[in-house]
């Protein structure tokens, strides 16, 4: 009697979970995957947009605000260490990659030659998205053989991160705003001045661990000089006077002493946070993180925090720029797959505003022209990185590895291991090497 | 074959078909693979043209190859000889019954059972001249930091030591192992002849341990030939490349690069120089006469 009920109990059960797994069975499953770290802690059930901080706490709570306001779908939302292509590359060898995923712009013409990205223009077009509306870097960086392969969400460079309170010690200070060197020779000068006025380095710089320091310094200051580092997709050049210059500033910086030495980026960004250098040369994701130290009483930051475009050293106003994008590999999708994602397309372009809070330049024209992101702090003071900013051509393949290569190689000639000489000449063989190979 | 080989086959078959079938399906084809594959250019999407030996002949001009090689013996030479020599000490030292000998035992084998990343976190928050332990205890004395994770001598060092810290555990067993298989009888009878500790040890502790040394040696220098997360984690192979081990030269072609041939030459070369070490390595520990 008793086994009876029990049966009828579990059958009643099964059912029930049976009734209650159907709207479930007809959500439609979307996975997105996304670098920018892993912030669940804090992050991990907030969609309050607005109040979230930071590029891993926007990204998480969007992510999130989406999956709240799209019930009948199943977001299944994966972080992957940065950058995360080697995990992107094993997903596509297996046949199994997210639908979307957070890719650099520069990375973009590695999959997409490969034939392993969708052509995005029907999702933009399903999404409300027009391509008109990108800003010309965001359009330049997902464009491709005349198709768009991704939603652009960023142009993202280096910049001058200021310590106006040490800078002010060392009269670099002029109406509010930071005086910045016009010349190589200048730059050499301020920074001897900064440091026997402070004490303390002129630069801070992340250099162990972080091609990417050297790599963004060397692009940025030869593309100012109009130098032609990749002349066509099989070739850098790198032994040219241009670089030497370029490479000889940063040694000259390094043996005197007149920038932090040894650090890997936590290192750097902890020196910077803690008052003990001048300027440190990082990116527009750190815009944001020093801002808010800048509002905080008592840290050393405080009302000391000024950020500007590289100076202009040689030839003209430059800036070597990137950006992120979110890219569809390629793989089968049911029509409501389609609509889906099109739908997470259009709310991140439409919340390209709160993406920006980061430090980022939006990737869409009226948000750079809308109040609110003027209204956001030294936003004018950075304006010009979305004119002057430029990418690597976008026949350039391997731009990562390529980063790898030349970093280690330029490090090794700034810290005096090598001569400046051997350094190029090794770079470039190095990557020659692997382009013809392409 | 008779009728009864043939019964006993038919009777083991469905014993170690299941076994085979995984080991040729998971190790030999693979490492069949693998060798075709390095005679192509290869990316990671299946792409294939047939190369010949170019991958091979790359290898033997590319100065960062040659490096990663160089670094890689010297991890071995670093590593081996230091850990088996501390692991083989503390085994003699642990080696008794006793609350806290297993106590010590238990906490020098704990640092076997964390992961990589957990290894390199720690060491890093010694080694780095931020803020790390040794920096603080350097600035104290009013010293300059010393940079271990940036000074290319140093880099290689700072990654060997800590390999040694993580690798204790398993050789120290099976020194215990190995030591506690010793008849106490022959201490015995060293004792009653007046044998000192260090006559003792030399004449029949290590000799009876001749093939525990063996098997350390041996599954450590595979081991550290094959050395990659520290480095990955600590270094990144720099400065300079001034410690990048051969696997991580590896990964970066194969994954970076998507050069999956020319990675899958150089894990060629790599496997073959590992077996003729550790044959080489077995046949002298061998060759002479058992005790």
């Amino acid at each position: 009697m008793k086994s009876r009920a029990l049966l009828r109990l579990a059958a009643v059960a099964i059912l029930g979970a049976g009734v209650g797994c159907g709207p479930e069975e007809r959500r439609t499953e979307i996975s997105v995957q996304r670098f920018f770290g892993e912030c669940g802690a804090v992050y991990g059930r907030s969609t309050e947009v607005a109040a979230a901080e930071g590029e891993c706490g926007i990204v998480t709570t969007l992510i999130n605000r989406f999956a709240a306001d799209n019930p009948d779908l199943d977001v299944d939302a994966n972080v992957v260490a940065w950058p995360g292509y080697a995990q992107l590359t094993a997903q596509i060898a297996a046949g199994d990659p997210p639908d979307l995923v957070t890719m650099h712009q520069s990375v973009i013409s590695d999959y997409q030659a490969r034939g392993l990205l969708e052509p995005m223009d029907d999702l933009l077009r399903q999404a409300g998205v027009r391509p008109e509306d990108f800003t010309a870097a965001g359009r330049r960086g997902v464009s491709k053989g005349g198709a768009v392969y991704g939603l652009p969400w960023d142009t993202v460079g280096g910049l001058y991160h200021v310590n106006t309170g040490l800078f002010a010690q060392a009269g670099l200070m002029k109406d509010g705003k930071p005086v910045v060197p016009r010349s190589a020779e200048e730059l050499l000068e301020h920074a001897r001045r900064f440091k026997r006025a402070t004490g303390r380095p002129y630069l801070i710089q992340s250099q162990v661990n972080d091609p990417a320091t050297h790599v963004r310094n060397l692009y940025t200051y030869l593309l100012a000089q109009d130098a032609v580092v990749f002349p066509d997709p099989q070739h850098i050049r790198l032994r040219t006077p241009e670089a030497r210059r370029v490479v000889e500033l940063f040694r000259t910086l390094e043996r005197e002493g007149l920038t932090t030495r040894n650090q890997d980026y936590p290192a750097a960004t902890a020196s910077f946070l803690n008052g003990e250098g001048g300027v440190f040369l990082t990116g527009t994701w750190m815009l944001g993180p020093f801002e808010e130290e800048a509002r905080t009483p008592g840290r050393p930051l405080h009302d000391s925090y000024a950020v500007v475009p590289y100076p202009r050293l040689w030839g003209r106003q430059a800036a070597f720029v990137d950006g992120h994008a979110w890219v569809a590999p390629k793989r089968e999708r049911s029509p409501e797959q389609r609509r889906a994602l099109a739908r997470f397309i259009g709310f991140m372009a439409g919340h390209n505003f709160d993406w920006s809070r980061t430090g980022h330049l939006p990737a869409f024209r009226s948000v750079v022209e809308s109040p609110e992101f003027q209204a956001l702090p030294h936003r004018s003071d950075i304006a010009p990185l979305a004119t002057a900013g430029a990418p690597l051509p976008s026949f350039v393949q391997r731009q990562a590895a390529i980063e790898g290569m030349v970093g280690e190689e330029l490090a090794s000639a700034i810290t005096g291991a090598k001569t400046v000489e051997e350094a190029l000449r090794d770079a470039e063989r190095r990557v020659n090497d692997l382009l013809s190979r392409l | 074959m008779n009728a009864l080989g043939r019964r006993s086959l038919l009777q083991a078959a469905p014993f170690i078909g299941p076994f085979l079938l995984l080991y040729v399906g998971l190790l030999i084809y693979p490492l069949i693979d693998g060798l075709a594959l390095s005679f192509h250019r290869a990316d990671p999407f299946g792409g294939r043209a047939f190369a010949g030996l170019e991958n091979y002949a790359r290898l033997a001009s590319d100065p960062v190859f040659g490096q990663a090689l160089g670094n890689t013996f010297k991890y071995a030479v670093l590593v081996v000889p230091v850990l088996t020599a501390i692991t083989l000490a503390l085994a003699l030292a642990l080696n008794k019954p006793g609350r806290t000998a297993s106590v010590f035992r238990g906490l020098f084998f704990s640092s076997s059972v964390l992961s990589v990343t957990i290894i390199t976190l720690i060491w890093r928050f010694v080694l780095t001249p931020d803020a790390g332990l040794l920096a603080e205890a350097w600035e104290a004395g009013g010293r300059e930091p010393v940079p271990f994770l940036s000074q290319p001598d140093l880099a290689l060092l700072a990654v060997a030591v800590a390999t040694i810290w993580w690798s204790i555990g398993l050789p120290m067993m099976l020194f215990l192992a190995g030591l506690q298989q010793i008849p106490e009888d022959i201490f015995e009878a060293a004792a009653l002849d007046r044998a000192n500790r260090w006559t003792t040890f030399r004449r029949i502790t290590l000799p009876s341990l001749r093939r525990t040394v063996v098997l350390v040696v041996m599954l450590q220098t595979a081991a550290q030939l094959q050395l990659f997360g520290q480095a990955q984690l600590l270094t990144a192979g720099g400065p300079g490349g001034a410690s990048r081990p051969v696997v991580l030269f590896i990964y970066e072609t194969a994954f970076t690069r998507w050069e999956l041939g020319y990675a899958s030459a150089i894990a060629q070369v790599l496997f073959v120089l590992i077996l003729a070490v550790t044959l080489l390595q077995f046949r002298a520990g061998t060759s002479r006469r058992e005790p």
